[in-house]
């Protein structure tokens, strides 16, 4: 039995409307994406500073990517930042919004102040840290000054530089993730700690037995968006500290900033990118692993 | 009748006389607009050049009907030399340059954009006769050619404090390193007893920007090694002992705090007279008078290892004069800047700009005797001129400064990695750069 009849089968081959709906989207697609990344993998097999016509030279850009400590120094110094970033991220953003989430005055008046930083330009956000971190005038030092400690060399020490950037985007971006974890606290059935409660268990033990354990998906959800967030960190030590001292700062997104638009290497900044988002991906794939097998588990 | 025929034959010599007055006026025009050449000229875009620019192209246009020069400085960007790879790219550079870095022509002529000076048959006279052989040579290319002629340069000296050392008993400049650190032990001060250093024996950027390292390793490297530049036939060549000397040089400078580790805020701290010395070239005594003209100054020979013998040398900001090759009258082009290089428009050269002019007779001619007599600080300029190197021209030598900057930051500054191992680690980096580049 044939489903419809003849005359009213969908005519698909001859109704176009739908190609001119979206047309937009395919041009947007073409234009911003298709070409860059096109263009991008023609570049790995080029050198070309923008200005002078592009120059064939094969494998080169790979060769020396493996032959550049720097690059992998900029890794490194990725990893450095997201081993200090996500844990002091989580610790301080779930500890506001244990805090937030109880009755409080002025709750909403102080949710909305943690969050302020994050819609304010990172730019903006990373000048006034610049100010704070100065070693001889910032307010950070004249504080401690005033209590008798020694001055912290904030940014001029290669050892203390890149905690300092991660403190600052922490700060940055802690009101993202206080909301998220305020929205995981939220779904804590209350039920679970009026038992608790009953059974004498004390704040702290329902902490860490119900209130932890509920938020484990809110957790893994933070850890992925830090670790993506860190992975593209860039203003913050192109801004306070270009990458210095001792090129402790450096980190992957910079370096390859610095190879495209500082040098002029338009090829091997690609080439960097390529590799870059292949390290991107492997990470991407073993977090969705642990996380599916802890889902399953 | 003969009143008409008077009239008719009026009006024939009238219009035999205006049409021959026409084609007398407009003819000779039309083969002088036809003959007359059109030359663009791009000076440097700071105000005492444009000056002078101005000044020799109208005396130019004066003297020469036949070429015409228009003068419009380099159009202002970040760098003269990303503009001039633009316009190279897009065909739109001028006949004449006289704002060519050295250390950028490999890039111009990689991009296919300069005349060879020595296709001129006259090029070995006008070179030779205003530049010694040892000055000139370094800036033939490895073909064969000269891309440049070296026009002007600003070696980088030591300026001293004369005050500031005469307060702690140091009466001449010192030139050897441990001459310095003498000097800078009595130097480095505090004055009010606060803890906190108030004078400094000398400072440096502690940034590690590349442009920096031309105004401390690499002026004291080219005087460590008696005249050696980073490269040798194109390879990278300072793995040597004058580069661990002169690594090792800062580190002790940093090391026993003779330089501040910090950044200095808030101006010049030599014009504020925080510091004893200062490295800079010709300009800093025209900044000195008028920003600060209570600061009683002097100049000297950059210190160099104990052990050093034969001249001083050091690096002298060079900036050369260079054809473009989409120039349509190099002849022309050759002519003008031939005219450039006069005696009397170097002279025009040191007085508006209180810039050297790469001449070997300086100090002999005695055209610019009265100059040097009003300027007697220039004399040891003029005099170091003939000990100065440029910058080797090669690929991508704004990294290779910086590969040396990250390595002076190390060992110099932060004194995390040894000497040797900073010039180890410059020259992998350098030799990495360069292979990538064949």
């Amino acid at each position: 039995m044939k489903l419809f009849p003849t005359s009213e089968r969908p005519r698909h081959s001859k109704n176009r409307t739908g190609y001119w709906f979206v047309l937009p989207y395919v041009i947007f697609f073409g234009t911003f994406v298709a070409y860059p990344l096109m263009f991008s993998f023609i570049l790995l097999f080029h050198r070309w500073n923008i200005v002078t016509p592009m120059e064939w030279v094969g494998l080169k850009n790979f060769e020396r990517l493996l032959r550049d400590p720097l690059f992998f120094k900029s890794i490194w110094n990725t990893i450095v930042f997201l081993f200090i970033h996500i844990p002091l991220q989580i610790v301080v953003a779930l500890g506001f919004a244990v805090l937030l989430n109880s009755r409080l005055k002025f709750r909403g008046f102080f949710r909305a102040v943690y969050f302020m930083p994050v819609v304010v330009s990172g730019v903006v956000v990373t000048i006034l840290w610049q100010q704070l971190y100065a070693y001889d005038s910032g307010l950070l030092n004249r504080l401690l000054v005033m209590m008798g400690i020694d001055r912290v060399p904030w940014l001029i020490n290669p050892d203390v530089a890149m905690p300092s950037v991660a403190l600052m985007a922490t700060w940055k971006n802690v009101g993202i993730y206080i909301i998220l974890f305020l929205v995981g606290l939220q779904n804590v059935p209350n039920e679970l700690y009026e038992s608790a409660s009953l059974d004498g268990a004390t704040a702290i033990r329902q902490f860490f037995r119900i209130t932890l354990p509920m938020l484990n998906p809110t957790i893994v959800v933070v850890v992925v968006l830090s670790t993506i967030g860190g992975f593209s960190l860039f203003i913050e030590p192109y801004v306070l500290t270009g990458g210095g001292p001792m090129q402790s700062t450096l980190s992957a997104v910079l370096y390859i900033y610095n190879q495209a638009f500082y040098f002029g290497h338009m090829g091997y900044a690609a080439t960097l990118g390529f590799v870059f988002a292949l390290i991107i991906l492997c990470v991407v794939l073993l977090q969705r692993k642990v996380i599916e097998s802890e889902s399953t588990s | 009748m003969h009143s008409h025929r008077l009239i008719l034959n009026a009006l024939i010599l009238f219009s035999t006389l205006a049409l021959a007055g026409c084609s007398d006026r407009h003819e000779p025009e039309q083969r002088a607009s036809d003959k007359i050449v059109e030359l663009t000229y791009w000076p440097a875009p700071n105000p005492q050049e444009v000056q002078l620019a101005d000044t020799l192209v109208r005396e130019w246009n004066l003297l020469h009907p036949g070429i015409h020069v228009s003068m419009q400085p380099i159009p202002v960007s970040q760098s003269t030399e990303e503009v001039l790879l633009a316009a190279i790219a897009g065909k739109t550079t001028p006949d004449i340059c006289s704002n060519i870095q050295p250390a950028a022509l490999y890039e111009y002529s990689r991009a296919g954009g300069i005349i060879p000076f020595d296709t001129f048959p006259d090029f070995d006279s006008v070179a030779r006769g205003r530049t010694p052989l040892d000055l000139l040579e370094p800036f033939r290319s490895p073909d064969g050619h000269y891309y440049q002629i070296p026009w002007k340069t600003n070696p980088v000296m030591m300026f001293y404090n004369v005050r500031m050392f005469e307060e702690v008993g140091i009466w001449r400049a010192p030139r050897t390193y441990s001459e310095f650190f003498a000097a800078a032990k009595k130097l480095t001060r505090d004055l009010n007893g606060d803890g906190q250093i108030d004078i400094w024996a000398g400072e440096r950027d502690i940034r590690p920007i590349w442009w920096q390292r031309l105004f401390d390793f690499f002026p004291f490297y080219v005087g460590a090694s008696t005249g050696k530049t980073l490269f040798k036939g194109g390879v990278p060549d300072f793995n040597d002992d004058a580069a661990v000397e002169v690594f090792r040089f800062f580190q002790e400078c940093y090391q026993k705090n003779y330089f501040p580790h910090t950044y200095f805020q808030g101006g010049d701290p030599f014009l504020l007279e925080k510091k004893a010395t200062h490295f800079a070239g010709p300009w800093e005594i025209a900044t000195l008078r008028s920003l600060a003209p209570q600061v009683r100054f002097d100049v000297a020979l950059l210190p160099v290892p104990d052990n050093h013998k034969g001249p001083v040398y050091t690096y002298g900001d060079y900036k050369n004069i260079s054809i473009f090759g989409t120039s349509k009258h190099p002849r022309e082009a050759w002519e003008f800047v031939k005219f450039l290089l006069q005696p009397r428009n170097d002279l025009m050269l040191l007085k508006i700009t209180d810039q050297i002019p790469v001449r070997g007779d300086l100090l002999k001619n005695p055209l610019f005797a009265e100059y040097f007599k009003r300027n007697p600080k220039m004399v040891r300029f003029a005099e170091q001129a003939l000990y100065t190197r440029s910058i080797d021209s090669g690929p991508d030598l704004k990294e290779i400064l910086d590969a040396i900057s990250q390595e002076y930051e190390a060992c110099a500054v932060y004194g995390r990695i040894t000497p040797s191992d900073a010039v180890t680690d410059a020259m992998k980096r350098t030799t990495m750069i360069v292979e990538w580049n064949k």
